[in-house]
């Protein structure tokens, strides 16, 4: 195993779902949960887990308040349930999660007035005590798991995945919000880039704009998609002149501006280069064997990702994807 | 304490000020009760010269062996009346404060009189545990270690050397001059010039060289460090002379039939070097070295040596050393550009550090001084620098501070291309441009050259086709803008150098947050550290320049020589161990931060100089043998003691301990005649520490009403201190004693309004309290 100065859980560990995993790529939870069972991890799925409200909190709906009361119900489930390790998915609930739990540790007031109206609207049961959850410990991204056990990866490898051209693409709430827990570096990120060096399938050491974000910055994507397209071009056009085959990420947000927006960008540089976007989780699960429809999930994304898996001289029957419409 | 005391009282009306506002009539008569007082008298001003006949006429004729004078504050007339008392001993008296902590806070004159009477009660008390001491002469070892032999330790050495000290300089690299030697030029801002370094730098080469007071050790690091009375026994480690410095005549024929190649440290890693080498070529000492990590031992120098000078089984030497005084001079090192990849450091050859480009231009180095892009060998069409590359940098891999040299080096550096190379363009890219004092001029003087300032700091560099892309935001104009270069040079923050973080460990000096050497006070006591006797200067201590670097080399030797020559006459109150109760657990050697401790000869040394009397060894001591030298435990809870002799039952009495900052914040309260409240009572401790928990208790089950506690935050002791007060509440509840009966302040010596209200306030809440 690694050393990291961090704690990285094996077990105990709540999967923290993702809205944004589970309506736009499910195959990445699918595909998570498929690697933690190779890889020996215990973990649950909590049923009564709500939304981090991410999306909504930068677009200034969901305050801080709410934001951190819906935390505090969030960890008490997780605590109850005996599996207090909180692994998101998706970055910016690790971000959102680890900043709730420092409000609720650090602003007494702020606690209280949160325990105050589950009080209020007989909800004790959701009351948060000081130092419950541990925002550095109890809290990691499912990357950090993946970097932690990394060693043990290619016990499990099925298919070889050396003849891709990789390019990574590190989520900033993942780097850049908590840069104390960020393992492998935020100025030139590297967890998702060690991953792949074990599949023997090194990433691109560097590429132009390497560390910026994709540009969807959620109300952005929407309420000014100008601005959040012109962001994206810069990746965009950058990943097209190194000739990737994948862009890997680790968070859905940046999974869908790559992937549902590629005909866009393709229509605003006039650059055709085909290249596929998958969550590193969905990657490790196919060098470890598994099925691309059923548990990768490719019939959700808009590029399609069979020409990679052509590419690699993987088999798959296309006729499991019953999503994408085919001119045949 | 001797079984009868025959104690004199003195009591000054000082013009009215005291007299006006406290009944002395009435406190000389409850003293006439006193039968230990043998005498009471009043005058003036007890600090005039009929004062003083009259202190000491009193003194020869009743016999007093010890003196109270009531008056103002320590501060003001101590020295005077530690005069007046011969021949007595000048710690056999007290002064209880009764001008500024009593008559001018006070308005209610009965109040200010029974407030009177309690202080000089408590003086009486307390000077019975007065010992007759005397102040300690120290000596220490007339030599001195130098670590580093850069421009700083290099100044220093030469000057203490001159006022006739034995110094020994010590270099871990095989050449002394430090950065300066490598930077090529340097700016002369009233010149408008840039002049060769070397040149400035060799006469003071030379100088410690031919000094016969100078030992230079080269190769050589500070391996151990142990404090010996006033003086320090250190332990040196000399790489291994592989080349005889005696026999080398620095022919070269060694280097020219090494076949193994290392970076070239001299050069910035931007050429190679063999692993038998010269450092450069005006390298003092001048003989060649061997870099043993590099070296194969293939034998290929030895055959071709002419005098048989290499010989490379040689071993480390070891050497120790006794020294009175240590400075450290260990300089800074360069922040790591590949920590900003997005700079391209790592990536790209063309993006270089500012000292790799003072080492292109160098006329000694790599290209003879041409400047040339390093993948093409062209000279660059355009140079853009990039200021504030790991400083000023809020992200936890940067440093928040400035690193005060680099504005003038990028302008020195961009000049010297504009004087060069009048068709290359240079442009800065700038946080903020930083030229205090005339170097401003010179700022003025390169952007009339023609050298461009764009303000904002880049996001990132790329390449493109045959050159360098900039990408940055003038954030005076807010335009983005890409600039195409051929050359991108960083601007390196300054950082603590491995030597410096080393060195601090071996000596037992603390650091700052940055890991800088801390000095003992950042304004007041720049060159000194907490370890009397360890010194600082140059980079060592924080970024800086040439200039800077030589005023505080120059200062630290001064100190040091008001140490060594001047000799010292130290205040007596310091530790002292009881050989019958010490079991030599060491545990407070272990605990003294100021290293005044050691075990020697089977007992416990305490280093006068080093001593501070903070006493923080009494609290560790597990056998209760420490003391500090007329400051007992006994001695304290006589002054408390002495407050509460008289009390009232109605009265209110709060017993405020203060630090020294405390005590003259509170008399600033009087000079400035704030009120407080005539419940508190003021006794001026060295430390808050000082104060145990059974004081405490004493004092609040003896009659006082609460416990003030002022202590002046900025010291390492806070936490604990704060802490402690928290243990001590807890014991307080235990002991079925109201714990907010104890209460602890931060105190600062211009906030004596604010002590005034904190004191008011306390006295309402135990007002309450007791009701």
């Amino acid at each position: 195993m690694v050393d990291v100065d961090k704690f990285i859980p094996t077990e105990n560990i709540t999967l923290f779902r993702s809205c944004l995993v589970s309506a736009e790529y499910p195959g990445v939870e699918a595909s998570t949960k498929f690697v933690f069972d190779k890889l020996g991890v215990e973990y649950v799925i909590d049923r009564n887990q709500s939304c981090c409200t991410g999306l909504g909190h930068y677009y200034d709906i969901f305050d801080e308040l709410s934001t951190t009361a819906l935390a505090a119900r969030n960890f008490s489930y997780a605590i109850r349930n005996n599996h207090k390790q909180y692994v998101p998915m998706c970055a910016t609930c690790y971000a959102i999660l680890k900043t709730s739990a420092k409000i609720l540790n650090e602003k007494d007031d702020v606690r209280e007035e949160i325990n105050k109206a589950f009080r209020e609207n007989g909800l004790e049961e959701f009351q948060y005590n000081k130092g419950d959850i541990d925002p550095r410990d109890d809290i990691t991204h499912v990357v950090d798991v993946l970097y932690y056990l990394k060693d043990k990866i290619p016990e499990f490898k099925k298919r070889d995945i050396s003849n891709l051209t990789i390019a990574t693409h590190h989520g900033c709430h993942y780097c850049k919000v908590h840069y104390n827990d960020t393992l492998c570096g935020y100025r030139n990120p590297e967890i998702i880039d060690k991953i792949c060096e074990v599949m023997e399938a090194p990433a691109l050491q560097w590429y132009d704009h390497k560390p910026r974000h994709c540009g969807s910055g959620f109300r952005q994507r929407y309420a000014n998609r100008e601005l959040s397209l012109d962001a994206t071009v810069d990746k965009f056009e950058s990943l097209h002149k190194e000739k990737v085959d994948v862009l890997l990420v680790m968070c859905p947000n940046c999974q869908l501006q790559f992937d549902r927006y590629e005909q866009v960008l393709e229509d605003m540089t006039g650059d055709k280069h085909y290249f596929a976007v998958m969550n590193i989780a969905q990657l490790v699960a196919l060098y470890m064997g598994a099925d691309p429809y059923k548990v990768l999930g490719i019939q959700t994304h808009t590029v399609n990702v069979e020409p990679l898996l052509d590419k690699l001289g993987i088999e798959y029957d296309s006729t499991e994807d019953t999503l994408h419409v085919r001119n045949e | 304490m001797s079984e009868t005391n025959r104690i004199g009282v003195f009591l000054c009306h000082c013009g009215g000020n005291i007299s006006d506002n406290v009944d002395l009539d009435k406190i000389e008569e409850k003293l006439s009760e006193n039968e230990e007082i043998c005498s009471i008298k009043h005058h003036e001003n007890l600090c005039s010269l009929e004062g003083r006949n009259i202190i000491k006429d009193q003194i020869l004729r009743e016999n007093l062996d010890k003196v109270v004078i009531s008056a103002c504050s320590k501060i003001t007339h101590g020295a005077t009346f530690q005069k007046y008392i011969q021949p007595l001993n000048p710690y056999l008296f007290e002064m209880p404060n009764v001008r500024e902590q009593c008559s001018w806070v006070t308005e209610d004159k009965d109040k200010s009189t029974k407030k009177a009477l309690s202080l000089i009660n408590s003086a009486i008390e307390t000077v019975k545990y007065n010992e007759p001491l005397k102040k300690i002469p120290t000596k220490v070892k007339n030599s001195v270690l130098v670590i580093g032999a850069g421009i700083s330790g290099i100044t220093t050495a030469n000057s203490l050397a001159k006022q006739g000290m034995e110094v020994t300089l010590i270099e871990k690299r095989p050449a002394v001059g430090g950065a300066m030697i490598q930077v090529g030029k340097v700016f002369t801002p009233d010149k408008m010039s840039e002049d060769c370094a070397a040149c400035l730098l060799n006469p003071v080469i030379d100088e410690m060289v031919h000094n016969d007071k100078i030992t230079l050790l080269t190769n050589t690091v500070l391996e151990r460090s142990s404090r010996n009375a006033g003086n320090f026994d250190v332990i040196l480690r000399k790489k291994p002379d592989y080349i005889d410095p005696e026999k080398c005549t620095s022919c070269g024929k060694c280097t020219q039939a090494c076949p193994s190649f290392a970076p070239d440290e001299w050069n910035e890693g931007l050429n190679n070097r063999k692993a038998v080498y010269k450092p450069f070529p005006q390298a003092v000492p001048s003989t060649y070295t061997l870099d043993d990590d590099f070296c194969i031992k293939c034998g290929a120098c030895i055959n071709v040596c002419p005098t048989n000078a290499i010989n490379l089984d040689a071993i480390d030497e070891i050497i120790s050393l006794t020294v009175g005084a240590v400075v450290i001079a260990t300089g800074h090192q360069r922040f790591d550009t590949n920590k900003r990849p997005e700079y391209g450091h790592p990536f790209y050859e063309d993006v270089l550090s500012q000292m790799q480009l003072a080492r292109l231009m160098g006329i000694n180095g790599p290209t003879n001084g041409h400047l040339q892009v390093p993948s093409t060998g062209k000279v660059p069409r355009r140079v853009v620098m990039i200021q504030c590359v790991g400083s000023r940098d809020q992200m936890p891999d940067g440093h928040k501070y400035c690193s005060k040299v680099c504005c003038m080096v990028a302008l020195k550096n961009a000049n010297l291309i504009h004087s060069h190379y009048p068709d290359t363009e240079v442009i800065i890219c700038y946080t903020d441009i930083r030229t205090p004092g005339v170097y401003e001029k010179y700022y003025k003087y390169v952007q009339d050259n023609g050298i461009q300032l764009i303000r904002g700091r880049p996001g990132e560099i790329a390449r493109e086709d045959d050159h360098l892309i900039v990408r940055i935001e003038d954030t005076l104009t807010h335009n983005k803008q890409e600039i195409p270069t051929d050359l991108v040079v960083l601007s390196a923050a300054l950082e603590s150098s491995q030597g410096t973080i080393d060195a601090a460990k071996t000596l037992g000096v603390p650091l700052t947050e940055d890991k800088f050497i801390k000095e003992k006070h950042p304004k007041m006591q720049p060159v000194s550290t907490d370890i009397e006797g360890i010194f600082v200067c140059g980079t060592a201590q924080g970024p800086k320049d040439i200039t800077d670097s030589i005023i505080q080399a120059n200062t630290a030797s001064t100190k040091i020589s008001e140490l060594i020559n001047g000799g010292l006459e130290v205040e007596p109150h310091i530790a002292s161990i009881n050989v019958k109760k010490c079991v030599l657990c060491g545990k407070c050697v272990d605990n003294c931060r100021y290293q005044a401790l050691s075990i020697y000869q089977n007992s416990i040394r305490v280093g006068p100089i080093a001593c501070t009397g903070c006493g923080d060894c009494i609290i560790t001591c597990p056998q209760e043998a420490i003391s500090i030298q007329g400051q007992s435990d006994e001695r304290l809870e006589a002054s408390i003691k002495g407050i509460l002799k008289d009390k009232d039952d109605d009265e209110q009495i709060i017993i405020a301990f203060l630090d020294d900052i405390g005590n003259v914040s509170a008399n600033n309260m009087g000079i400035n005649r704030v009120e407080c409240p005539s419940s508190i009572r003021i006794i001026n401790v060295p430390f808050i520490n000082r104060v145990k928990y059974k004081h405490i208790k004493y004092a609040l089950t003896h009659g006082a009403d609460g416990v003030f506690l002022g202590e002046y935050p900025d010291s390492y002791k806070h936490d604990e201190i704060r802490e402690n007060v928290q243990v001590m509440k807890k014991h307080l509840q235990e002991d079925g004693i109201n714990p907010e009966r104890l209460i602890i302040h931060s105190v600062f010596i211009p906030y004596f309004r604010g002590l005034a209200s904190q004191f008011k306030e306390f006295d309402d809440v135990l007002a309450t309290l007791s009701s």
